[in-house]
């Protein structure tokens, strides 16, 4: 049995009989020491040999506490009721579960009688079946496997001369144009699924951002200017402008433009900077993609006096001074550099779209078209 | 039993049995399947655990979608908590909100539904494990260690679906995450994305698609998948551990009725009372603190619930070094491998195990006595290694926050853990190996020479010894089972000395050397009888010419 | 002992030791676990109305405390230049009083060891000596962004008042102050702010969490409105700068408004809240106390059970 079958048996090895182990019948004590009692009738329906009934003592002591504990269960029952009803929906002034602390309070009271209730049942019917109920372990044989030869024969048998006169296996042309009528339905549940969304085409290649479009704050949707971002180690989230003022960018295309921009020291700037990512800086103010290209966090967590940005999912870290490459972590590519500028107005601006896909990478991320 | 007369059935009862044998003729059958034994031992209801628990999360979840509204469509919340009054959220988020604060009893029955989520998974894989250790998977019981993988399985992935559907900050980023995996696979990646979100992430339809997997697909496929496996257990009676009476051809416990059934019963009660008090006392996923989803939000800190915690940090761990561009197309191994390899080795590994043992063995008898975990060294030591590696990764999906909590470098974690993965794994196989063989050492000594008693007796000569007794005939049988392990089904070589063709073979040399690994280092008990050993008689020879020597 | 001797081959003994062992590690955790609140009441330092400040006085603060680091003109000294490992400072040239209250006042400042990260403690400085402070840093070096006086700073404490009365009269001004404050903000705009630009190094919950290089970012549990407003203004370490440009006063009040609503709301869940860690603090219970609490159950029904009891 368990490991520690043998310390137990070990112990109770001096004096085997007395401390013996339920349901590990020995030739020397039959009927009698099972029943306790050789006189009195045995009722069990398992037989008497295997069957230890505790003695009529310990079963009204077992009953006694089965109840108890069916008692407690049902006080604990009546509880939850009474918990229930102390509390009225959203009622406003009464105590209402709305308010976080009585919710707190009903929560417990709720869960708590109704947890009192349910051990109290397993608990009863557990002093029920060890106290009251006589201990007995019987056996019983598994099946034998296989089966025999005689039964494997006449099945097969049986089974070989019904399938030559279903004609299955003496018939290939029925069989075959019946293999061939299941394909199309096969694959129709497949078919079926096309309209589940549309193909990919090159959706995931632009975003909505363009040339002169407004970068707003996230939140605010107030339009920053490049004096406001003159403090060098700011940072905020941005979204583009949205055409419609009333509703708002969609949750798709706040997935797609969100960018971090990052006012630093434009000296700051690394050697792994093209002259190209630096003309889409302005005055040291640049713009990443918010979205991880590793499978989609916003990776967000800028350090200014590190210059990196890490993803809180899994960890994967742009240098925000070198183009946003990868420094550590399972990303594939840098995040991808959005285009700034300042219009007319000394508003800041996208200067075009991103530089490469947003997003995580996927297998044509990096093919143009 | 005897010419005792059990008392008469009620009118009653006798009126409905009868009604049901006129149409059924259950009399015999009835009988045979209460008679049914189920051998005693708290490590054989580890798998009721996950039946009760697949049970709550029915219920509750029948409770929960009175009120869950599936929709991503955008509204301003106005229910009763206060504090989120007036926010822009989607329907799914603000039904929940609306179970948590308006509905009595609502948050109540929703942290069960969580909690109990937590314990089905961890029960599953405690019972595997239960299942693995013992050896309790060979024939003929594969098919149903098939049927628990696949559980497993399609609990994880029904667990995902269920922690994305409210809506919340963490749940949209697991589905966020689930995405980006979805986009690294090659060629159809992108395909499979915009089928399955409806076009761009996240779209309108993902949550809607979710909730129909999550309460009618997944649970419909698990209920079939648990009946069966139950039938199946049912079937072909359940495994026992050695022990006196308890042989592979008669297995020995507690009959069904009325002694096991009111046991498992019992144990209904309290699976349900334990997931209900930490309910009731442990707030889980409390999504109205966090916030609804956006996809531009993000929280340090985030993490799946447990069981995704593996996939996480596998995620984290893997580095970008492999990955590899054809003519321009990426190939993302730090997603790829992590994200679906890692997966597939686990539960592919697992479905595969049961097999790979027995062609490795060549033993294809059929076993109802479980092995002591000691006596198969070599698949004690591969499991723990196994949980060595899923240990790692699991750990290594919580790195941010034991890197804040212990304040220790974040990358030095992720390094920690790159190296432990392939380390752990080496060390927890050759360590467990050994305790398993020092085990069956002390086994072999305890059968041959009887039990430390834990008396000490003073010897003639003024030594001190340990009296050793005879063991109990119950732990004989349980240390006798050890025998018989070294298992050759067919010699490899004939009584010409000649090869057999199989085993000349290149898979047949593999499967020859790969056998002899598996069972070299095994403590034979070949010819060991129980208590022939010395010390069990004071002053015997060996301990005369010990003292005599001091 | 000998009680343990004689019960040690128990059947029950080694599920025994088991559970001890797992109680004990659930009381070790909650010893170890960090309460939430309890330095709320330690580190609000009293807010002596702060009318007059003693720029003098602040010098003879800047140059006991602050100047063998900070250097006496405050541009800063090295490592070389004080020829010592674990005293050098930056240059507080145009850093502004806000900085100087945001640093002293959480008791990061004066730091013991500049090599490592300070995390919050009680302050060295009363409220008046930190202005005093502040007001000569911000006069001497250049100015930077001025103390936020419209977010309250720490509560008055009982030790800086003469009389009861005074304490619990200056105790309700405060109060009134915090509540209109807090009430003044926006809840969905700071939520929005807060998780857009917080929330991923400062956790859902203001927990705080891990940067890199053994960094990290604090809890903002014990932060007062104004030790909030001071350091998006300041962006102290490796925290981003957030002006009153691009975050406009009102935004930053709705934003301290979210996070101490959040921070102040009873657990509906439940009074075991593990933290608001979250999903690992959540597999941990479940598989610890969970299924622990279970089996032990299925130990119960399943033990073995002697020939006459």
């Amino acid at each position: 049995m368990t490991d520690n079958t043998n310390h137990h048996d070990a112990a109770s090895g001096a004096d085997e009989p007395r401390e013996r182990v339920i349901g590990t019948p020995s030739a020397a004590d039959g009927a009698a020491t099972a029943t306790g009692d050789p006189h009195r009738r045995h009722e069990g329906p398992y037989p008497a040999e295997e069957t230890h009934t505790r003695s009529e003592e310990t079963q009204r002591k077992g009953e006694r506490i089965a109840a108890l504990w069916f008692l407690i269960a049902f006080l604990a029952g009546v509880g939850f009721f009474v918990s229930y009803f102390s509390f009225p929906p959203n009622a406003d002034g009464d105590p209402s579960v709305a308010d976080p602390g009585i919710a707190q309070l009903a929560n417990v009271l709720l869960g708590g009688t109704l947890t009192l209730s349910l051990f109290a049942i397993g608990a009863g019917m557990t002093v029920w079946a060890r106290q009251v109920l006589p201990h007995y372990e019987v056996s019983s044989p598994y099946d034998e496997l296989p089966s025999s030869k005689e039964e494997k024969g006449s099945f097969s048998e049986f089974f070989m001369r019904g399938a030559n006169e279903s004609g299955f296996t003496k018939r290939p042309l029925m069989r075959r144009t019946l293999l061939l009528a299941m394909a199309p339905l096969g694959l129709a549940p497949i078919v079926l699924l096309r309209d589940t969304g549309p193909l990919p085409k090159d959706t995931l290649k632009s975003t909505t951002w363009e040339d002169g479009l407004h970068m707003v704050v996230e939140g605010t949707d107030r339009r920053i200017t490049a004096a406001d971002l003159d403090e060098v180690g700011s940072m905020v989230t941005a979204l583009p402008e949205s055409h419609d003022p009333e509703h708002g960018l969609s949750m798709n295309e706040q997935a797609k433009t969100v960018i971090l921009l990052i006012k630093m020291d434009p000296q700051d700037f690394g050697p792994d900077m093209t002259q190209q990512q630096l003309d889409w800086t302005h005055d040291g103010i640049v713009a990443y993609s918010k979205i991880c290209t590793h499978v989609g966090c916003p990776a967000a967590l800028y350090e200014r006096t590190t210059h990196r940005i890490l993803c809180p999912c899994h960890q994967s870290t742009f240098d925000a001074a070198n183009g946003a490459e990868v420094v550590f972590g399972p990303a594939h590519r840098p995040l991808p550099q959005l285009p700034v500028r300042v219009d007319d107005e000394g508003y800041l601006v996208a200067a075009g779209d991103f530089s490469a896909p947003v997003g995580p990478t996927f297998w044509d991320a990096g093919v143009e078209d | 039993m005897s010419d005792n007369q059990a008392p008469p059935a009620p009118k009653a009862l006798r009126g409905v049995g009868n009604f049901i044998d006129d149409r059924f003729h259950l009399a015999k059958t009835g009988e045979k399947n209460l008679r049914k034994v189920f051998p005693n031992h708290w490590s054989f209801m580890l798998g009721e655990i996950a039946l009760y628990s697949f049970i709550i999360l029915l219920l509750t979840g029948v409770f929960l979608t009175l009120w869950f509204n599936p929709s991503m469509a955008h509204t301003v919340y106005d229910g009763s908590y206060e504090r989120l009054r007036g926010v822009g959220m989607s329907e799914a988020y603000a039904s929940t909100l609306h179970i948590t604060f308006d509905v009595r009893g609502g948050l109540l029955i929703r942290q069960i539904h969580h909690w109990a989520a937590l314990i089905f998974v961890a029960s599953l894989v405690i019972h595997m494990l239960r299942v693995f250790f013992t050896g309790a998977f060979r024939k003929p019981r594969e098919i149903n260690w098939l049927i628990g993988v696949a559980i497993f399985t399609l609990a994880i992935v029904e667990g995902l679906f269920g922690y994305s559907l409210p809506d919340d900050l963490p749940s949209g980023m697991g589905v966020r995450i689930f995405q980006g995996v979805l986009l690294s696979i090659p060629l159809i990646g992108t395909y499979l994305s915009f089928f399955m979100f409806g076009g761009e992430f996240p779209g309108e339809m993902i949550i809607p698609r979710l909730y129909m997997l999550h309460i009618l697909l997944i649970p419909g496929i698990l209920l079939a998948l648990i009946a069966a496996h139950f039938m199946i257990l049912w079937h072909q009676k359940h495994t026992q551990y050695p022990g006196k009476g308890r042989t592979e051809k008669k297995v020995v416990g507690t009959p069904m009725f009325p002694a096991f059934a009111i046991k498992a019963g019992g144990f209904f009660f309290f699976t349900f009372a334990v997931i209900t008090g930490l309910a009731g006392f442990v707030q889980i996923n409390p999504i109205h603190l966090f916030g609804p989803f956006t996809p531009t939000s993000i929280t340090s800190g985030l993490q799946p619930d447990w069981y995704m915690g593996f996939l996480e940090g596998s995620l984290r761990m893997f580095p970008n070094w492999f990955d590899f561009d054809i003519g321009g197309y990426a190939i993302i191994t730090g997603v790829l491998v992590p994200g679906l390899g890692f997966m597939g080795l686990l539960f592919g590994g697992l479905a595969a195990w049961p097999f790979v043992e027995a062609w490795i063995t060549g033993d294809r008898r059929v076993h109802n006595v479980a092995d002591r975990p000691r006596n198969a060294p070599v698949r004690t030591a591969f499991g723990v290694a196994g949980i060595t590696f899923y240990g790692v990764c699991w750990l290594a999906g919580s790195n941010d926050i034991l890197s804040h909590v212990f304040q220790i470098n974040l990358y030095a974690t992720t390094w920690f853990f790159r190296i432990f993965l392939i380390l752990g794994p080496i060390l927890a196989f050759i360590i467990a190996k050994r305790i398993c063989l020092g085990l069956q050492r002390r086994d072999r000594e305890t059968l041959e020479h009887g039990y430390e008693s834990g008396t000490i007796t003073q010897l003639p000569g003024g030594e001190f010894v340990e009296v050793h007794k005879k063991s109990s005939g119950e732990t004989v049988h349980v240390l006798e089972s050890a025998k018989g392990k070294d298992y050759t089904p067919e010699p490899t070589v004939d009584a010409n000395g000649v090869e057999s063709p199989a085993s000349r073979k290149p898979m047949g040399r593999l499967r020859s050397r790969l056998a002899h690994w598996y069972t070299k280092d095994n403590v034979s008990f070949d010819g060991v009888e129980p208590h022939t050993g010395h010390h069990l008689h004071h002053g015997t020879h060996a301990e005369k010419e010990k003292v005599g020597q001091h | 002992m000998k009680w343990i001797t004689a019960r040690r081959r128990h059947p029950l003994a080694g599920y025994a030791v088991v559970i001890i062992a797992l109680a004990l590690l659930g009381v070790g955790y909650a010893f170890v676990a960090p309460t939430a609140d309890q330095a709320r009441a330690d580190t609000l330092a009293a807010d002596a109305e702060a009318t007059e400040v003693d720029i003098a006085n602040g010098k003879q603060i800047f140059t006991q405390s602050c100047m063998s680091c900070h250097g006496e003109d405050g541009t800063g000294r090295t490592q070389e230049e004080t020829g010592n490992a674990s005293a050098w400072g930056p240059d507080l040239t145009g850093v502004g009083a806000a900085a100087v209250d945001f640093q002293v006042s959480t008791g990061r400042m004066p730091s013991m060891n500049p090599n490592a990260q300070m995390p919050r403690r009680t302050p060295v400085y009363s409220d008046q000596e930190i202005a005093d402070l502040a007001a000569y840093v911000d006069a001497e070096f250049g100015g930077g962004p001025g103390i936020p006086e419209q977010a309250p700073g720490d509560a008055p404490e009982r030790a800086d008042y003469a009389s009861e009365a005074e304490y619990e009269e200056a105790l309700e001004t405060y109060e009134a102050a915090y509540e209109s404050y807090i009430a003044g903000g926006d809840t969905e705009a700071g939520m929005k702010l807060y998780m857009t630009n917080c929330a991923h190094c400062h956790s859902w919950s203001g927990a705080g969490g891990a940067l890199t290089d053994g960094r990290w970012a604090p809890a903002l549990t014990d932060a007062t409105p104004r030790d909030i407003y001071e350091a998006m203004l300041t962006g102290p370490g490796a925290m981003p700068v957030f002006n009153d440009d691009v975050l406009t006063e009102g935004n930053k009040q709705s934003l301290i408004k979210f996070v101490e609503e959040l921070d102040a709301e009873p657990n509906a869940g439940g009074p075991f809240a593990l933290d608001r860690v979250g999903q690992v603090a959540e597999g941990f219970i479940g598989w610890t106390v969970g299924i622990s609490l279970i089996v032990a159950c299925a130990i119960w029904i399943t033990a073995k059970q002697r020939a006459h009891d």
